[in-house]
């Protein structure tokens, strides 16, 4: 006896079921990851959204709650699991798995706990989506992001840090405030590390190409009247306070994410300050990740912009870069 | 010495800025909450967003990741404060305040510490916003939207509770798994009481105009070999399943949330089944709140669409009324 199914649908095409074409995974559904994962899907950039992580009965309630939610999403496939099967053919493979900075605690002191995690996360993503664009999340996010790229095998235009994209859109949407202007007409860039030794492009900073440094010379320097500087030292402390405010920082991380995500699904060669490999610029002779604005589009990073800093930026970025691969020499079975 | 912003910018209009024309509150920044902001910020929805709560830290924390955000977002405003003049001019207040759920716990059984809650947050929105729409979620919702409505003293049609909207998002999710077909082609309803005594309607459950009781004329009942009689007995319990898992649900509502202040602030005059005042429907004597299909727009709820319930379905209906009237003439507001 025919099934509903069976009388309400005649199927047309037989086969094997199409692979996804724009598929997401999102490694690790703490607050990060599922911030990642629910602007991913609201902004409707996937057509198939995997989580993995190791907690079994979380990975199952996240993935629960949002497939409950499909009705209002475009995203008609939502999966789990522990295993990395489920990951298979993804287009970009987020990594927010790690452990979380606590109160205090200086990025850089995290970095040994979350090595040890990547080294059975990264071999595994790659195994199943060999051609995958990695984009890592966890912090240290530099140093990460290098562990990643070395763990992984892929070419380096493939793997990307976030970077300072989050420090970037802190700093315009802080300065915008001054100025009381829409963050995105506030152009400004901070680049390098993305924490406490970020770097602000005063040079660069402009609202329809007026340069604010031509109108205020001192912008940035401990002279300035106006003390912009101070609101490059509350993006560095953005962190800090919301941790110590809620616990933890989520939802800019994830739009962030989503906004990177964007690019690259859809080949638009956007340019946004990530953290890519490095050396050769600037006089950068080590193997470190810090942000640059890049280009990105399906392939990954696609190019980098040559951006004209004075020497003292030049000197941040290769101090960075000197601080980075001290750490990142020590590290154990890369 | 002009400042760098002098230098740069003319102010030339001499009109005052006119305030918000679709501002949304969130009360609450618990789970719940902070899924329904979000959603609605990802939804362009409005052009300001106020966050209330007592928690000052987590509340403030919480409004500054958003802010870190808004270069991604098209909500220009983004507030937060314990004191409920942030609220002002609020077009849809949405509540979540209160406490959660247990694992296990029914909703009924939340009750009267949520009426408490109620009594302080409810006359404080209405003070700054008077002309709102009050969406309630917090939970037992169809008693919590009867609460907010008598210590409002709004109108029915501005005091609406989520209801069974999730249920029925729910409902056609796991059909929409069974058919394969995306949810929003599959038509199924699922009315009266958010929780344990749902009624979904079988009679109008269809894909394309093509009801599947026409079918399957088993359908939820016990003989039906498919068992679909399961399928809403899987909505039932999913909100308890989802807390055991990861110990609250947040995305599925928050989403849910949006949908409806979409319906609302964008005056779509779309059907949501919603809780609403269901005295003199389907048998209903009692002052209670129950989700039927309601037409949501602007002024809030301005229409009841009126089912063909089968005599068991306005029986499941009218029980579940006598159940809520039974809790709500005990409480003390």
């Amino acid at each position: 006896m025919a099934s509903v199914l069976q009388k309400l649908i005649t199927p047309l095409s037989s086969g094997p079921l199409e692979p996804p074409r724009n598929k997401v995974t999102v490694v690790g559904v703490g607050q990060v990851g599922m911030a990642c994962a629910v602007s991913v899907l609201l902004r409707e950039l996937a057509d198939e959204l995997a989580l993995v992580d190791v907690i079994e009965d979380r990975l199952k309630g996240e993935m629960m709650d949002l497939q409950h939610g499909s009705l209002f999403l475009k995203t008609p496939k939502i999966v789990s699991g522990t295993d990395y099967s489920v990951t298979a053919n993804s287009r970009i493979v987020v990594v927010t798995a790690g452990v979380r900075q606590q109160e205090g605690e200086s990025r850089l002191n995290l970095v040994q706990r979350n090595v040890n995690i990547f080294k059975h996360i990264i071999p595994q993503i790659v195994r199943y989506s060999p051609d995958c664009i990695l984009i890592v999340v966890s912090n240290p996010v530099d140093v990460l992001t290098y562990v990643t790229w070395k763990l992984s095998g892929l070419p380096k235009h493939r793997v990307i840090g976030s970077g300072t994209n989050l420090d970037s859109a802190r700093f315009r949407y802080l300065m915008a405030e001054r100025l009381g202007i829409h963050p995105s007409s506030f152009n400004g860039w901070i680049l390098g590390e993305h924490g406490d030794s970020s770097v602000p492009v005063w040079s660069g900073t402009n609202v329809a190409g007026v340069s604010l440094q031509k109108l205020n010379p001192d912008i940035g320097t401990d002279t300035d009247a106006e003390n912009w500087r101070e609101t490059h030292k509350k993006v560095v402390d953005s962190a800090y306070e919301v941790i110590r405010l809620k616990g933890y920082t989520n939802w800019a991380i994830g739009l962030s994410v989503a906004d990177l995500t964007e690019s690259l699904m859809k080949n638009l060669n956007r340019v946004h300050p990530v953290s890519t490999m490095v050396k050769g610029l600037y006089g950068i002779s080590d193997e470190v990740y810090l942000s640059l604005p890049c280009v990105l589009n399906s392939a990954g990073v696609g190019s980098v912009v040559n951006m004209s800093l004075t020497s003292d930026e030049v000197s941040q970025l290769k101090k960075s870069a000197d601080l980075l691969w001290h750490i990142q020499k020590d590290l154990k079975d890369l | 010495m002009a400042s760098t912003k002098e230098k740069l910018i003319a102010h030339v209009s001499k009109e005052e800025p006119a305030g918000p024309t679709n501002k949304v509150t969130v009360v609450g920044v618990g789970m719940v909450g902070m899924a329904a902001a979000i959603s609605v910020l990802l939804k362009d929805l409005t052009d300001e967003l106020a966050l209330v709560d007592v928690m000052e830290d987590k509340l403030k924390g919480e409004a500054m990741d958003l802010q870190h955000g808004s270069l991604f977002l098209k909500t220009h405003k983004i507030v937060a404060d314990k004191d409920y003049s942030v609220t002002a001019n609020s077009k849809v207040v949405v509540v979540t305040a209160g406490a959660r759920q247990q694992e296990g716990e029914s909703r009924l059984n939340l009750v009267q510490r949520n009426v408490n809650i109620f009594k302080f947050i409810i006359p404080n929105i209405i003070k700054y916003s008077p002309n709102c729409i009050l969406l309630v979620v917090s939970n037992p919702v169809d008693i919590l939207t009867y609460v907010a409505w008598k210590l409002s003293g709004l109108p029915r049609n501005r005091v609406i509770g989520s209801g069974t909207n999730l249920d029925s998002a729910r409902f056609r999710h796991l059909m929409g798994e069974k058919l394969g077909i995306h949810p929003s082609s599959c038509h199924g309803w699922v009315i009266g009481e958010h929780g344990d005594s749902s009624v979904p309607v079988w009679s109008g459950v269809n894909v394309a105009g093509v009801s599947l009781q026409g079918l399957n004329p088993d359908m939820g009942t016990d003989k039906d070999k498919e068992d679909w009689k399961s399928v809403h007995k899987m909505v039932v319990d999913s909100a308890y399943e989802v807390i055991k898992l990861k110990g609250y649900t947040s995305w599925a509502i928050g989403m849910s949330v949006a949908d409806l202040c979409e319906s609302i602030l964008k005056n779509l005059h779309k059907c949501h089944p919603v809780s609403t005042l269901v005295k003199g429907m389907h048998g209903v004597n009692e002052e209670v709140f129950l989700s039927v299909p309601c037409i949501l727009g602007n002024s809030g709820l301005t229409d009841v669409v009126h089912m063909t319930l089968k005599p068991e379905e306005e029986k499941q209906l009218v029980k579940s009324a006598e159940t809520l009237w039974g809790v709500q003439k005990e409480l003390t507001l």
